[in-house]
């Protein structure tokens, strides 16, 4: 699985980074940045709990 | 009208009432068989005051698109005579104010005042917790983000009464015609920048740890900010950092007095309480609508919308929509997927949103640990305010220690 997310999309509600921070980070303003874009099995479901919890649906998963 | 009254041709919707908010003082309390009316006959909806958008699809568009639906000083007057940075400032150079004061709101940054937040909770509950009985809105909802926010000011607690006064004569200006209210804000505005003016140039003198001081020196593009645009932050962190919190606690206790079971829940397990800000967020949404201008003309769900409308974003109907939100009645703490739009969206994004669920959270974690079995005081009703939900009425009873 890959995750990324949509600069253009994400405004920093910080859904994501802080229901599943083994995945998601925050950057100085707040806003989303993933370290490692390819997820490991064991993460999928964190990833996938960051994505439909962004309410810019910003984050996007490429199975 | 031409959309209301087909509307009310259709269905119940001409049982709306007419303003911006669609909810009146006894709508207030009880929402949401509003919003679904609005979602389910009248989507979109032509009112006296402009046009009110209900789905989530169409508020998040609405939002997304902020050069379309624009946030500048023709969506709302609030006493104001420079747009408010950075609600009413449009790109590019709205996000030059963000750039500066998105990480001083971010969570690491928040998160440092989580002891402070606890221990001015505990503070308040001690105040009436051998009483058996609080009127909550005035024992912890009003001074709690109230004296969050003039701590991370720098501004002196004696003056708490007077920034509710300069508040609520904006956000509910006394008045019986629009002439009187907008009279009474733009006074009001005048004495709210006086006050910082004066508080400021003390700043000036001698710096001190607060926010005030920090924008003396802030940057921004490498020019330093100007007096007016420390102001014009001022204005709008008073209007939007203090009401709002304290409208989501009012909005969440009362919830959670009247459904015991979902209260026993949090009790018997604290760590559902950052699940039930949100959730609770979602289903009251206490601030139910933002305002727009659309600056082109435009159509939406079939109805032709024109530039210059003034647009209402229903937030509170957008987050029971059930195209987004699987049973949008049934409030689960523990909802897996919950996009809701209690914070807005888009650039504008609740700048507090960080500050206020850490506020929240604290404040719902405290309550339920000291004061677990609270109810309504048998007989009262809560009262709730139209345009922002805060609940000024919120009488609790509860076994004293």
């Amino acid at each position: 699985m890959k995750v990324r997310v949509d600069p253009e999309l994400c405004v920093g509600h910080g859904r994501c980074y802080v229901l599943a921070p083994e995945v998601f980070e925050a950057d100085e303003r707040g806003l989303c940045l993933i370290p490692v874009a390819e997820v490991p099995p064991e993460l999928e479901a964190k990833a996938r709990i960051g994505e439909e919890n962004c309410p810019e649906r910003a984050i996007v998963i490429e199975d | 009208m031409d959309t209301a009254a087909g509307a009310a041709a259709t269905g119940n919707a001409d049982e709306l009432p007419d303003n911006p908010f669609v909810l009146d003082n006894e709508t207030a309390g009880e929402p949401q068989p509003i919003f679904k009316t609005l979602l389910s006959d009248a989507p979109v909806m032509r009112t006296d005051f402009g046009v009110v958008i209900a789905r989530h699809e169409d508020a998040q568009f609405a939002l997304r698109n902020s050069e379309l639906f624009s946030s500048d000083m023709d969506a709302i007057s609030i006493g104001n005579v420079r747009p408010l940075i950075p609600l009413q400032i449009n790109p590019p150079d709205h996000v030059k104010y963000r750039r500066l004061l998105d990480p001083l709101f971010a969570p690491k940054q928040v998160a440092l005042l989580e002891q402070d937040v606890r221990e001015l909770t505990n503070q308040l509950i001690d105040e009436f917790v051998d009483r058996g009985e609080c009127e909550f809105n005035s024992s912890v909802a009003i001074p709690l983000p109230c004296t969050v926010f003039l701590r991370l000011l720098g501004l002196p607690l004696e003056d708490l009464d007077l920034f509710l006064e300069f508040k609520d004569n904006i956000i509910r200006a006394p008045g019986e015609t629009d002439v009187e209210m907008a009279r009474v804000r733009a006074a009001t505005g005048e004495r709210i920048y006086d006050y910082f003016n004066h508080v400021l140039d003390e700043r000036e003198v001698e710096r001190r740890d607060d926010l005030l001081s920090q924008f003396l020196d802030a940057q921004v593009d490498d020019h330093k900010l100007t007096r007016e645009d420390i102001l014009d932050i001022c204005y709008l962190f008073l209007l939007a950092g203090l009401d709002t919190v304290t409208a989501s606690l009012g909005c969440m206790v009362s919830y959670l007095a009247q459904h015991p079971e979902q209260r026993r829940r949090l009790v018997d397990d604290p760590t559902l309480v950052p699940g039930a800000v949100e959730e609770l967020l979602r289903w009251e949404t206490p601030v139910p609508g933002v305002p727009r201008v659309l600056t082109r003309d435009m159509e939406i769900a079939g109805e032709q919308l024109k530039a210059g409308d003034h647009i209402t974003v229903l937030l509170g109907s957008a987050n029971i929509d059930e195209t987004e939100f699987p049973e949008p009645d049934n409030v689960d703490f523990e909802r897996p997927a919950n996009r809701h739009m209690a914070f807005g969206g888009g650039i504008h994004r609740c700048l507090g949103s960080h500050l206020a669920r850490l506020e929240l959270r604290v404040a719902l974690e405290e309550l339920h640990r000291r004061i677990p079995d609270y109810a309504l005081k048998p007989g009262e009703t809560p009262r709730y305010t139209q345009g922002i939900r805060a609940v000024e009425y919120l009488p609790l009873v509860f076994p004293a220690p």
